[in-house]
């Protein structure tokens, strides 16, 4: 019989026990008689013999090997019995682990997403991306892409030398490039609508190993000479919401920013691209589709050798090691370099860099790791702090089951026994509690996204509830509750046979009983504190960066993006499309006025040219750059920013009249310092422009940044093209009752362009505070948690030690001690507990802060003000959780407290 | 049925080997184990039913015997232990194990007690 059989036929095998010790009894009573002793005699003699038949049998059955797994199911039948018998403890225990593991739960989805994911593709690991570094003197590379500043690392690339990179076989199995376009148009019957979509070479899915679901992939015969092939593969979210997961999809014809495409593909479920493992692009396009999806005027990208913005990835041959790899690509880059671009005397050719491409381009990991693990921590305070108040009432529960566990000891339980008694318990609880919180962070998966992504764009984001997560969840329960049941299970193992027996209910003096509870409720405080400091750091940072002045005014202003596509709007038409919707939206009913500028404000955009004033010492290190914006002519009249000398722009300023600008008063502080600068020139892009007027300071890209030294040119006497600007909307009524007479008069201008991104002004600056936002109301709910379970804690300490020490108390009446005495008596040991844990919190948070400093505004990471405050929060609430049990202690009446039992 | 004087506590695992010893000359149930052991050992080893009963059956659970149910000489139904083939290669293994022990342990202990008297 195997062990497993030997498990499940546990009753077959009592029966043949018991039939077999039979059989020998009889046979032994048998031959008794035999030699003549009469049956009765020879039963006696037999059982006398036999001795303890249940013995017999216990030790056979542990010769099964099953005994320890059947007494651990009676312990689990026996704890799921404690816990009914006191459904309110279960139900707190339940409820404050559930919230505890729910909220690391949900954390850590972001987490896995953020930090853990790999792309959905064959083998993500030997995926690499390919970066470059450079010094000051690099040849002149602009970089359309990302730019680390910290590490001089660049990850774009023009596409000439992506092209001679990839003829390199012997390290790498395929190279192959995509680039993400942030918007396009596209419309499916007729509706426009913005969406993202991502260039790729032919090789891309093969080199990938992805595959669509429907149709086929992108080849390399669709990626050849520009415009060859007019195919699109689909996302399936863009399959979901625009076609219903129709199979009849392959072969459609959608237009992309206005160009007919059809759909050869559709990709599946879990892909994401090669650029993020969190978001899919809607739409994937060959390269050869460059002049449509990306439009850069009359020069294509595609052969334009200073302009760096294709991310390339190669698949490293097994065994190849990375830094041969770089080596031999270090060298490849340099030739392809010096091949396709000019190389002067004293300019530096960049150096190839090589990174994991398993997770993609990463930005979103980049960007997010560090808030990410500042909530993980938040979340595991939380938990910690739910396991401290958790042991404190297994703690309380373990002192009224003295008398059960004594006379399990006196039974002969050995401690082995009782410890693993308590900690099934907890692991009960801890699992119930688990299974709990995996639902609560299941319903709740969605609910931080919004950290990622703004309030009107829709939630792209899908959290992914797998088996990582699941596996979290399991890991931190049982964790979580070995951790919380360890003391009282410790506690209960060394419990004396004879001490409950003997002990009645109540003992004269305090004795040392309670001090793991105490101790336990001072880290409870202590933990809160840590809390409760973050969640005052947060919310000032918050109030702070809200009571910025901005230097404008935000309120009744609705903003809206245009993208005048680039087959339509060839320049400078667009610019003349621009002032055509500008003209009509203010002659709209509901509107006061209107503006358009190149970069919204407050929207984390800037752009910047060189600034070299006429008639002014240059500055000394080299060509000076300075923030611009280009605006509309009633700019600052819609945006509300004051003009405080010379003029703003007028009707009289012409696409050919001179060139004009108006200056803030923080660049007349820095190039024109006590000088007039009103009718003075400067130099930018080698044009001359005259400054008409001084603008109050305005905040530009974030709330953070000081107003920067900024000057505003107008539109119409722009040279360039803007494939997009924002429109900029005064309104005096709601944003939702403009809304459909800016789009019906958008549309009577051409009905093929959408409004992009509508939202106020405000929404705008909110959510450039949305990090601070989600970390202040995240921390202010943990930190009300904390207090609350901090409460309990107290209370419940107290409560039990003031029952405990009714005894003690009737006897200090009895000598006369006063009422007043006996309560200042009781919170006087609170708020000792109390006192402990803020002291031990403020030092715990004075070490932790520093890692959070950089995520604050306006105020030092030991802000006093923050940390007294939390201190005081929690001494109140240590002493307004003792008031109960300390005015019970007081009103009792010595007789009775002397005859307590 | 009397205790001898010369009752002694055998070696640990010696019980094993004697159970054994006993089943391998065929199908044999606990009491009638019990019984041989007595007279084979004339009378000088008893073997207790706490002790037998937890060696049979771990000796049946390693798979060393094999159990069945059968009727008895009296007609009554008793399980019966057999040998297995594994359990006769142990035996084996065993019986040349302790032989060669005793021989060796012998060797030693032989002579007169001289020094210690």
């Amino acid at each position: 019989m195997s062990w497993f059989t030997r498990l499940f036929a546990r009753k077959r095998m009592e029966i043949d026990l018991e039939r077999e010790l039979r059989f020998h009894f009889e046979a032994q009573v048998a031959d008794k008689v035999r030699s003549g002793i009469p049956e009765s005699e020879a039963r006696r003699l037999t059982r006398l013999e036999f001795g303890g038949i249940e013995q017999i049998k216990e030790d056979c059955r542990e010769t099964r090997g099953t005994l320890w797994f059947e007494s651990i199911v009676r312990d689990v039948r026996y704890g799921l019995r404690q816990l009914r018998k006191s459904p309110g403890f279960t139900i707190i225990a339940i409820a404050s682990l559930a919230l505890g593991i729910g909220a690391n739960t949900t954390i850590f989805t972001i987490t896995s997403e953020v930090l853990l994911d790999k792309l959905a593709t064959y083998k993500p690991e030997n995926l690499r991306l390919f970066a470059w570094t450079a010094d000051q003197n690099r040849v002149p590379i602009r970089i359309w892409g990302h730019w680390d500043e910290a590490t001089h690392a660049c990850t774009s690339f023009s596409y000439p030398v992506y092209q001679q990179l990839r003829r390199q076989t012997t390290f790498f199995e395929d190279i192959f490039a995509f680039k993400d376009i942030p918007q396009v148009t596209v419309s499916v019957a007729d509706n426009p609508e913005p969406v993202t979509a991502e260039l790729v070479s032919g090789n891309y899915y093969s080199a990938l190993g992805a595959n669509t679901v429907l149709g086929r992939a992108i080849q390399n015969s669709d990626d050849g000479t520009p415009g060859s092939a007019a195919v699109v593969v689909i996302s399936d979210g863009f399959w979901a919401r625009h076609f219903g997961r129709s199979p009849d999809v392959i072969g459609k014809t959608i237009h992309v920013n206005l160009a007919p495409v059809t759909i050869i593909g559709v990709n599946p479920r879990a892909f994401t691209g090669a650029s993020s493992v969190e978001r899919s692009p809607d739409i994937f396009l060959p390269f050869s589709m460059e002049s449509v999806a990306a439009p850069n005027g009359a020069e294509s990208l595609l052969t334009d050798p200073n302009q760096w913005w294709v991310l390339v990835m190669g698949r490293i041959k097994p065994g190849v090691s990375d830094e041969s790899a770089r080596a031999a690509m270090d060298l490849n880059l340099s030739n392809a370099v010096r091949s396709t671009m000019m190389v002067e005397k004293d300019q530096s050719v960049p150096h190839f860099a090589m990174q994991d491409g398993s997770r993609g381009e990463d930005l979103d990991g980049e960007q997010y790791s560090k808030p990410v693990h500042v909530l993980m921590a938040l979340a595991g305070v939380v938990l910690l702090l739910a396991c401290a108040n958790l042991a404190n009432l297994l703690l309380a529960r373990a002192g009224s089951r003295k008398r059960e566990l004594s006379v399990r000891v006196a039974l002969g339980a050995k401690q082995g026994r009782i410890l693993r008694q308590m900690l099934v318990e907890s692991l009960l609880l801890s699992v119930a509690g688990g299974a709990a919180g995996l639902l609560l962070g299941y319903c709740s998966r969605n609910a931080i996204p919004h950290l990622m992504s703004s309030s009107w764009q829709t939630a792209v984001n899908h959290v992914r509830f797998d088996w990582k997560v699941f596996g979290f969840t399991a890991a931190i329960s049982l964790f979580t509750g070995l951790l919380f049941g360890f003391m009282p299970a410790w506690q209960a193992m060394h419990t004396p046979a004879n001490s409950g027996l003997k002990e009645n209910a109540h003992s004269a003096t305090q004795g040392g009983g309670n001090l793991s509870g105490k101790t336990l409720v001072a880290v409870q405080i202590a933990l809160s504190m840590l809390l409760l400091v973050g969640a005052g750091l947060f919310i000032r940072t918050l109030t702070n960066l809200n009571k910025n002045r901005l230097g404008f005014q935000p309120d009744n202003l609705v903003l809206f993006e245009i993208q005048a596509p680039g087959a339509r709007y060839p320049a400078p038409k667009d610019l003349a499309l621009y002032r055509e919707i500008e003209d009509r939206l203010t002659s709209a009913p509901g509107v006061r006025s209107v503006t358009l500028s190149k970069n919204p404000l407050i929207a984390g955009n800037v752009s910047n040219d060189d600034f070299v004033p006429d008639g002014m010492p240059p500055k000394l290190n080299g060509p000076a750059f300075v923030d611009d914006n280009v605006v509309g002519e009633k700019f600052f009249a819609t945006m509300g920013i004051p003009i405080v000398a010379g003029r703003g722009f007028g009707s009289i300023d012409t696409a050919t009249s001179s060139l004009v600008a108006v200056v803030n008063q923080r660049l007349v502080k820095e190039y024109f310092p006590n000088i007039n600068p009103v009718g003075r020139t400067f130099i930018s892009n080698k044009k001359r422009i005259v400054i008409i007027g001084v603008s109050g300071d305005t905040r530009y890209a974030s709330l953070r940044d000081d107003p920067p030294a900024t000057f505003y040119t107008l539109y119409r006497q722009q040279s360039k093209s803007e494939p997009s600007v924002t429109f900029e909307v005064a309104t005096p009524i709601e944003q939702s009752a403009v809304v459909p007479t800016l789009r019906s008069t958008v549309a009577s201008v051409d009905k093929d362009l959408p409004l992009l991104d509508i939202r106020s002004q405000n929404a705008q600056i909110s959510d450039r505070t949305r990090q601070e936002r989600v970390f202040a109301s995240l921390t202010s709910g943990f930190g009300l948690l904390a207090l609350i379970l901090a409460c309990i804690g107290i209370y419940g300490i107290m409560a039990y030690s003031v029952s405990r020490r009714t005894n003690e108390i009737g006897i200090r009446m009895a000598l006369g001690a006063e009422r007043e005495q006996v309560q200042r008596m009781v919170l006087g040991e609170s708020a000792w507990i109390a006192v402990i844990g803020v002291a031990a919190g403020i030092i715990g948070a004075l070490a932790l802060v520093r890692l959070i400093a950089s995520m604050l505004y306006g105020l030092k990471a030991y802000d006093p003000l923050t940390f007294a405050a939390s201190a005081t929060l929690l001494l109140l609430v240590g002493l307004a959780a003792s008031w109960i049990p300390a005015r019970r202690a007081a009103s009792l009446d010595p007789m009775r407290a002397l005859r307590h039992e | 049925m009397k205790k001898t004087e010369s009752r002694f506590d055998l070696p640990q695992g010696t019980l094993d080997l004697l159970i054994m010893r006993v089943v391998a000359l065929g199908p044999i149930h606990g009491y009638a184990i019990a019984q041989r052991i007595q007279q084979m050992s004339r009378e000088a080893l008893q073997v207790q039913q706490g002790s037998l009963y937890p060696a049979l059956h771990r000796l049946e659970y390693k798979k060393l015997l094999t159990a069945s149910w059968q009727a008895s000489e009296t007609g009554r139904e008793a399980k019966f232990y057999e040998l297995t083939a594994k359990g006769r290669t142990h035996l084996r293994a065993e019986t040349e194990n302790w032989n060669r022990l005793t021989d060796v342990v012998g060797l030693i202990l032989k002579g007169t007690l001289e020094g210690i008297s």
